[in-house]
């Protein structure tokens, strides 16, 4: 237990020691932009190969962007 | 190593449902249609086209990888998604082939010839988000001689603080079959059944940066034992080196070979970070996984993309990626036989499953074939990348090179 809250220390500090900003939407032309996206760009084959050749799984899932749109 | 050029069959037959599905889609886009696709009254609607409500996404895709472990795989893809932007819903599948052609070390040693066999995968995706609560549900179907394997799932999303934060919870379920070539699944078949639970929250951090946390938790219960790989197994106290030969192994071990047996229950967790940041110019992905599961692996994934935009029309970038584990618990490099020569309870000689290192760097190119006016309306993409791979405690191989190339052509209507 003590070494799974260390990795999720050692993931989730980074991130959320920077704030959550209060981005308005005229603010996010930068974030609209089509390589901005919180999913993984990986093509399908490539994910396919990751998925062999790593014993890993997991991490592909996150909804929702930054670009203010649906 | 032989990296085999693009098979003109299989990438023509892409291209060409490609160029049907496109046609079809911008066909049914125009506003004569009835339900969503049509467009709103208007008062110039006789004078001129009305604008469509829905937007198409059409994308074909031909992957190729070869490595030295004598595998070669060809993955021709398509893939289309229908959306509507102002109604909140998008509907969307895809479907792609594997062509394996294989003779590795593994297949070697059981002095078996190369084989050749077929996958195909089918999926689909429906969202629901008119507002800031929204829907999805997903499907999938893979199936190839040996083995069926189909989830279905679903999540719930809302975005909050005027979609500077949205969480996201989902929940798939996964039913795999495997079974032997030549025997039907009534006759001997193994089931594994996946319950994958997925939580993720996606912040604005400012307006050049955002980022995701996500959590997997995977829970997977039956017998992926493969039933064609046999365990290598030796006298106590016998030593074999790391990288041992198939004329060695075979020279050092007792002719008893049982399969391999995995537990019966597996419990996986990640932990994955993603930051993305607009650069005047750039845009730099990282990613960060970090993994730990009941058979006692844990592992770390590094992933690193710098995109450049390299004109009007062309995107470019490296790409980097670093995977290292451990190995699971019960993990031998030469399993020994007790004194009643009775074997080892749990027994494998899957690779993925031992220590290991992959080290990954390619390039993405993306070059926007539309014109003046949406140079994004066609995007003709390549990726490129290499892998070398360390087994840090294995029989037959200490190494592996891999490349994998793709070409991808997409369209906007």
């Amino acid at each position: 237990m003590r070494r799974l809250l260390f990795f999720v220390s050692l993931v989730a500090l980074p991130l959320f020691s920077t704030a959550c900003a209060h981005v308005a939407s005229y603010e996010r032309g930068s974030l609209a932009h089509p390589t901005m996206t919180t999913s993984d760009l990986a093509s399908p084959s490539e994910a396919h190969v990751r998925a062999v050749q790593e014993g890993a799984v997991g991490g592909g899932g996150a909804g929702g962007g930054g670009c203010g749109c649906n | 190593m032989r990296l085999q050029l693009i098979s003109p069959r299989l990438l023509g037959a892409a291209l060409g449902v490609f160029v049907i599905a496109t046609t079809v889609a911008r066909a049914g886009a125009q506003p004569s249609g009835s339900g969503a696709a049509q467009a709103p009254p208007s008062a110039d609607a006789t004078t001129s086209p009305s604008p469509s409500l829905l937007t198409e996404h059409f994308s074909a895709s031909y992957g190729q990888y070869a490595d030295t472990d004598h595998v070669f795989v060809e993955t021709p893809s398509i893939s289309g998604t229908v959306s509507s932007p102002t109604a909140g819903w998008s509907v969307g599948g895809e479907y792609l082939v594997d062509v394996v052609s294989a003779a590795s070390v593994d297949i070697v040693s059981t002095a078996s010839r190369r084989w050749n066999e077929v996958r195909q995968e089918g999926n689909v995706v429906a969202s629901y988000k008119p507002r800031a609560f929204g829907v999805q549900a997903s499907g999938s179907v893979s199936d190839e001689p040996d083995y069926l394997s189909w989830s279905a799932g679903g999540a719930v999303t809302q975005d909050l603080l005027d979609k500077n934060l949205t969480w996201t919870l989902g929940y798939a379920h996964g039913h795999d079959v495997a079974g032997r070539t030549g025997t039907t699944f009534s006759v001997f078949s193994r089931v594994v059944d996946r319950n994958a639970f997925n939580a993720a929250l996606t912040l604005v951090l400012s307006p050049t940066t955002v980022g995701s946390l996500i959590g997997d938790a995977i829970l997977e219960n039956g017998d992926p034992s493969k039933p064609y790989r046999y365990i290598p197994l030796f006298a106590p106290g016998m030593s074999v080196p790391r990288g041992a030969s198939v004329g060695l192994v075979n020279a050092l071990r007792v002719s008893a070979r049982p399969l391999e047996q995995l537990p019966l229950s597996r419990q996986r967790y990640a932990l994955s970070a993603r930051v993305a940041h607009r650069f005047h110019g750039a845009t730099l992905r990282l990613d960060e996984r970090l993994y730990a599961d009941s058979w006692a692996m844990a592992a770390t994934t590094t992933d690193a993309e710098l995109l450049f935009d390299a004109g009007r029309r062309v995107e470019l970038g490296p790409h980097a990626r670093l995977h290292a584990q451990t190995a699971v618990s019960f993990w031998q490099r030469a399993y020994t036989f007790g004194l009643g020569f009775d074997y080892p309870a749990l027994r494998t000689g899957d690779r993925e499953l031992g220590p290991l290192v992959n080290l990954t760097g390619g390039w993405t190119l993306r070059i926007g074939l539309g014109g003046d006016a949406n140079q994004s309306s066609w995007v003709l993409g390549f990726d490129l990348n290499a892998t070398s791979t360390q087994y840090l405690d294995d029989l037959y191989v200490t190494s592996r090179v891999s490349v994998l190339g793709g070409a991808t052509l997409e369209t906007d209507l």
